[in-house]
């Protein structure tokens, strides 16, 4: 009970912190000139760690060690993708993104491309990717608060959608340099802090209650040990005979009392109760490695686990490219020299911050066995603090933990209903403020639905499927628009449906198989290994076979995308002007004639 | 597809400056040396990443060969994934502060010098 307290009042002052800065900050700079202006004053370490703050969301935070936990070695695959994806960010498009003048998206689609039609189905895949990143950050908010307080899980959910959405109303959480920057160091804290003192308490009894890791057999319970599952049926594999008491449903048949389970798989009904006995070997949710053997050793799934991987690797490595939330914040740059410098800092950064991860993960594998069972991985950080340092100590841990969790969600939810909101209101609707607020009113209201629907899972893994998106429609996009002049409206429009219609369909499916049984293949969890070569070879195809639309000026767009800096063909007024295609149109025909015509 | 169908008869100066830089030498082998760096070192990185994979799912021998103490060539190689992804970006920051930056400069002096 005391835990609670300590976790609620952290929770509660992170939220009064966000509402005040967020008050401040509104009242403050707070037009496009001043932003920009601030911008260029701006050092290249406090623009990474503001890049790096909002990068760092509930999958991050709890996801990762939660994978770690369950998947062992092979689980780094999501830090590394999620670190390398910026390398390929700097590689390709930063800086001829920047260079455009575009400030989203669609805007950057339809200069380049010089049609509507490419424009609305980038704003209509901008909003696809802003809502299903937005789903695993407000299923974890719900997590954390299940966790901790044992409410409902909807509730949590909620909270923090009412939280973000009249933050954002407020005009408070502009994407304002300091306050996300001052996220970044503030989750960084608490994770780190907690690693720490975790760390030298595994050093200082390095055998208490647990057993060791390398040891190649199966995980066994440190103490008797109840485990519920929750709302979702779970199934485990059981590698080694074990006894156990059942209150519920194994297999559709109804249990209560002393159960033996042999070798092989079991599904387990929400609701059912397992008391296990001191010693006894951990089930394991189906699908990740039962023996320490495995967890320590990578890819031992075999043909269709090495699919998965690179697939993970694929979406990740090419997807970070396509988000809309990363993108705005990453190009903001004064010049092609500090965008650099930024990049190369938010890897040091990123790389600093999933140490911390990873070494939790690690721990939670010897003092949370439990979770296992259920599958409930990304609660693991939650919930390691009490289970090591059973007194105010660790609720103080518990609690530093939660509140970094939720400012987690807080502000990667923020960017993206800023940036949801952007799109739909500029896009869609005639563009006012008014518009600006019922979008951001109608894209919690579709986040917080679809959160409830789909079902939950490790946010990773969510987060993994917008990932894929992206690399799926915007990489092709991006990186065909700045190196190949071949590209044609119609060609970027059949591949960003292609691409995307097949993961969307993807996703779709395997929401479908989670509620009857898991029955989906690898590719179809993770299809990005299909439909990013899919989606460029669309494009490509198309644009030759509509070779006649390519846009005239295709020249001189290139050259703006490609001419570095300092040749000065960057100005602020570019920046303000390029980008719609009324001045394309005006500056293509201004070559030609020498006319200055406006429609 | 090449500007020639719409070569300027000299008429916004921005333009015809434009296609000046566009048509010299130097602007091609900046192109060129980006396109050069960008291309082969991200297709170096990806199959790096890939066949890691491949060797942990296929090479489990070659990946479990110890090197010092309980350090095999599969950790070593795991680490590396991480280290490469550093030495990458620090070697393209090194490479567009000592290649491209210097003949941007050289190419911006030219254009000012006689544009201007």
């Amino acid at each position: 009970m005391n835990a609670t307290i300590w976790s609620l009042s952290a929770i509660v002052a992170v939220a009064a912190v966000t509402f005040l800065l967020g008050y401040v900050g509104s009242r403050k700079a707070n037009t496009t000139p001043d932003f920009l202006v601030a911008r260029r004053a701006i050092p290249a370490t406090r623009n990474a760690a503001a890049i790096s703050g909002e990068y760092l969301s509930a999958a991050s935070f709890l996801s990762v060690a939660g994978l770690v936990l369950k998947d062992g070695v092979d689980a780094l695959w999501y830090p590394v993708g999620f670190t390398a994806g910026y390398l390929a960010l700097l590689l390709f498009v930063a800086a001829p993104l920047r260079r455009s003048g575009a400030y989203t998206l669609p805007d950057f689609s339809e200069a380049r491309l010089g049609s509507v039609h490419v424009r609305h189905v980038s704003t209509f895949f901008v909003v696809c990717i802003g809502l299903l990143y937005l789903v695993p950050q407000l299923q974890s908010a719900g997590l954390t608060l299940t966790t901790i307080t044992g409410l409902d899980a909807w509730l949590g959910g909620l909270i923090v959608t009412v939280i973000v959405v009249i933050n954002v109303l407020g005009g408070g959480m502009r994407a304002i340099t300091l306050v996300q920057a001052f996220q970044y160091w503030g989750k960084l804290f608490a994770i780190a802090a907690p690693t720490f003192v975790l760390f030298v308490v595994f050093l200082a009894s390095p055998d208490r209650g647990t057993q060791p890791i390398s040891d190649d057999g199966v995980v066994r319970f440190p103490q008797a040990e109840k485990v519920t599952v929750a709302e979702q049926p779970v199934k485990v594999r059981v590698d080694e005979p074990l006894t156990l008491r059942v209150r519920g449903t194994i297999d559709g048949r109804d249990a209560n009392g002393p159960v033996f389970w042999g070798r092989g798989v079991y599904e387990l009904k929400p609701g059912t109760v397992m008391e296990f006995t001191a010693g006894s070997p951990v089930p394991v949710v189906e699908g990740s490695p039962t023996t320490n053997r495995d967890w320590t050793h990578p890819q031992t799934g075999g043909l269709s686990e090495l699919i998965g991987t690179y697939s993970l690797i694929f979406a990740t490595f090419l997807g970070t490219m396509g988000l809309p939330h990363v993108l705005v914040r990453f190009y903001t740059n004064p010049d092609g020299k500090a965008a650099r410098r930024t990049a190369l800092h938010v890897l040091y950064l990123l790389g600093l911050f999933y140490l911390f991860p990873t070494v939790l993960g690690v721990l939670s594998r010897l003092h949370l066995p439990q979770l296992l069972v259920t599958g409930n991985t990304d609660a693991a950080v939650l919930m390691l603090p009490e289970a090591m340092v059973p007194n105010l100590g660790g609720q103080i841990l518990g609690a530093v933990v939660a509140a970094g969790a939720f400012a987690a969600f807080l502000s990667t939810s923020s960017g993206l209903v800023v940036s949801v909101a952007g799109v739909v209101s500029t896009d869609i609707m005639p563009g006012k403020v008014r518009d600006f607020r019922w979008a951001t009113v109608f894209t919690g209201l579709v986040a917080i639905a679809l959160a409830f629907v789909l079902p939950r899972s490790n946010a990773s893994l969510t987060v993994a499927m917008s990932f894929a998106l992206a690399a799926s429609t915007f990489c092709p996009l991006l990186v065909l628009g700045i190196w190949w002049r071949g590209l044609t409206w119609v060609g970027a429009v059949c591949g960003l449906v292609v691409g995307g219609g097949v993961v969307i369909s993807a996703q779709v499916v395997s929401v479908v198989s989670t509620y009857t049984g898991r029955w989906a293949p690898a590719f179809i969890t993770q299809p990005a290994l299909i439909t990013v070569p899919l989606a460029f070879a669309t494009m490509i195809v198309v644009s030759k076979a509509t070779r006649r639309r390519v846009p005239p000026d295709v020249n001189q767009i290139l050259l703006r995308l490609h001419a570095p800096d300092p040749l000065g063909f960057i100005r602020d007024r570019d920046i303000a002007r390029f980008g719609t295609a009324e001045e394309k149109a005006r500056l293509a025909d201004g070559k030609r004639s020498g006319a200055d015509r406006t429609r | 597809m090449s500007s020639v169908d719409h070569t300027p008869s000299g008429s916004a100066p921005d333009a015809q400056k434009w296609v000046d830089v566009q048509a010299s030498d130097d602007f091609a082998e900046l192109k060129r040396r980006l396109t050069k760096f960008v291309f082969p070192v991200s297709g170096l990185f990806l199959a790096w990443y890939l066949l890691y994979v491949l060797l942990a799912d296929y090479a489990h021998d070659f990946m479990s060969t110890k090197v010092v103490g309980n350090i095999n060539v599969g950790l070593i190689f795991g680490l590396l994934q991480f280290v490469s992804t550093f030495v990458i970006t620090t070697l393209y920051v090194r490479h567009a502060n000592k290649n491209l930056d210097p003949l941007a400069e050289k190419l911006r002096g030219e254009i000012e010098g006689d544009g201007k």
